[in-house]
């Protein structure tokens, strides 16, 4: 068995349902039942009005590229034999942000505005990363 | 009860010589530069009784460990550890301390031995980066975003995209840099950049080039602070920190960018600056008419437009323009970083640009003095701020 060089995230409390829905390939977002706004990264409360009854609900896994940067340096060994690659923040259509990967782009489709959709893949028995690809308006 | 006025002047600054792959420990960089600070202040060892330490886990000795190798018998301590977004926060933090008459003379301290470390800045090494949700610059590094660096790509990526900015505009900021660092012998980098060579550096992470990012360097500076009336009675023209300002938090706030770029949780309204992101000013009781020189944390070269933005020297989305036709070079209208900063002086947190401020208001910066330098100006991308004045 190899073992994934790369950093693995660190999964605590707050964070742990957001993990398990990548395990199942869905996108789970914290949203606030009190007054129903959703928020990243996953908190103790909710940021907006500092109520606790957060509830996970999966999200469209739809979003737009609001900023990105290609990565040409391999500060970590393990990302040596990818560079260059993309990563990217995505406004998710229920309006929170995450960094994630931008998977299957060439150079020069890359662009703020671009819709993404999130894709999943499974490093090993315990990890998912999501990513994202650009789709159709 | 009344508050407490600030009452505080910088009476001594220390540097090491600064330089790549330094032999010296980090602790001994900082002896150095603490011995230098104490003779420039005509100061005695004891007569320093506060610390605040710009050092410290994950990134050096925390302070009571300095303050056991230096011998030192300390009444007041502050320590932030080893990270750019806590310059202003120590140096904050002594002004208060002798202000209440916590202590009589506090050193502000800091030393890096980047060559060292390298590991640590957005490598296997950073402790920091790997946090749940990351690091303090955006960094994702599960996503492969390890580096400070990242958080200022993200950032400067989205600003070209909303203003229209160019690489080739970005580069006036490094470029300018080196102006100064080439005037300074105790720069690194002393040979001129050139436009052509800045456009033709090696993409480190896009938009950012090689010349954008700053130097991985080692050094220390040391600088002392007393009460105005001390100061008028040591060795050294006394520097008055005549105001500052807190650094900013909050999901508006992102350290490597402006509020309402639209960076991790912002909003995408940009506005202009408030009073009270500028309140600086009014403790300070000047306006941007008075400031002589501007002084900011340029690790990366869009940290110096987001700062003359956040500050109002310029409005949104003006500040690469702004920086063209040497407006921040010496002999400009607004020179910054006249030593050189991070992008080509030394990376010592900010601290070398301090002692820089320091030197300019003595009227002691030789080739880079300011003619009649009497307010200078330090504010960092992330918000915070002191004024300096001579007078």
């Amino acid at each position: 068995m190899t073992t994934y060089a790369k950093p693995r995230p660190t999964i605590g409390p707050d964070n742990a349902p957001f993990w398990q829905g990548c395990r199942a390939h869905r996108l789970l977002v914290p949203f606030c039942q009190t007054c129903g706004k959703a928020h990243l990264p996953p908190g103790p409360v909710c940021p907006f009005c500092f109520a606790d009854d957060i509830e996970w609900r999966p999200a469209s896994g739809r979003g737009r590229i609001s900023t990105w940067t290609r990565v040409h340096k391999a500060w970590f060994p393990a990302f040596a034999d990818e560079v260059p690659y993309t990563v990217v923040q995505v406004e998710l259509d229920e309006g929170p942000r995450l960094t994630s990967r931008l998977v299957g782009a060439r150079d020069g489709e890359i662009a703020i505005g671009h819709r993404v959709e999130a894709v999943f893949t499974d490093i090993d028995d315990e990890l998912t990363l999501h990513g994202f690809r650009i789709v159709a308006e | 009860m009344g508050e407490t006025a600030l009452d505080a002047a910088i009476v001594g600054i220390g540097t090491s010589r600064f330089g790549h792959g330094l032999p010296e420990s980090q602790l001994k960089l900082a002896a150095i530069a603490f011995k230098n600070a104490l003779a420039d202040a005509g100061l005695e060892r004891a007569d320093v009784d506060g610390l605040s330490i710009h050092l410290g886990w994950p990134l050096g000795p925390d302070y009571d460990r300095v303050a056991e190798a230096f011998g030192l018998d300390i009444r007041y301590v502050n320590q932030s550890w080893l990270h750019g977004r806590f310059i202003t926060n120590a140096l904050q933090h002594a002004a208060l301390a002798v202000s209440a008459g916590l202590a009589d003379v506090v050193a502000c301290v800091t030393a890096v031995s980047f060559t060292r470390e390298r590991g640590f800045l957005g490598g296997p090494g950073d402790v920091e980066g790997n946090r749940e949700e990351g690091g303090t610059h955006g960094e994702a590094p599960p996503y492969g975003l390890t580096a400070p660096a990242g958080g200022a790509a993200i950032a400067m990526q989205r600003y070209m995209h909303v203003y229209g900015a160019t690489s080739a505009q970005l580069a006036a900021v490094p470029i300018a840099m080196r102006k100064h660092a080439v005037k300074n012998p105790a720069a690194i980098m002393r040979k001129p950049l050139t436009l052509e060579a800045h456009q033709a550096s090696r993409m480190v992470v896009d938009p950012l080039r090689l010349y954008d990012c700053c130097l991985i360097s080692d050094g220390a500076a040391v600088v002392l602070i007393a009460r105005g009336e001390r100061a008028r009675d040591l060795k050294q023209k006394p520097v008055r920190i005549a105001g500052m300002q807190g650094t900013r938090a909050g999901r508006e706030e992102f350290i490597f960018a402006l509020r309402g770029l639209g960076i991790n949780q912002q909003s995408v309204t940009r506005t202009a600056a408030r009073a009270i992101d500028t309140e600086v000013f009014a403790k300070a009781a000047v306006t941007h008419a008075d400031v002589h020189g501007f002084y900011t944390y340029d690790a990366f070269s869009p940290l110096v437009l987001f700062a003359l933005e956040r500050f109002g020297y310029c409005g949104p989305g003006e500040a690469a323009a702004f920086v063209q036709d040497g407006r921040i070079e010496l002999g400009g209208a607004l020179p910054v970083n006249t030593s050189g900063g991070l992008l080509s002086e030394a990376h010592v947190a900010g601290w070398n640009s301090i002692c820089e401020m320091v030197r300019q208001l003595r009227g002691t910066a030789g080739a880079t003095q300011i003619p009649g330098a009497q307010v200078l100006h330090w504010g960092t991308p992330w918000g915070d701020a002191v004024m300096l004045t001579c007078t």
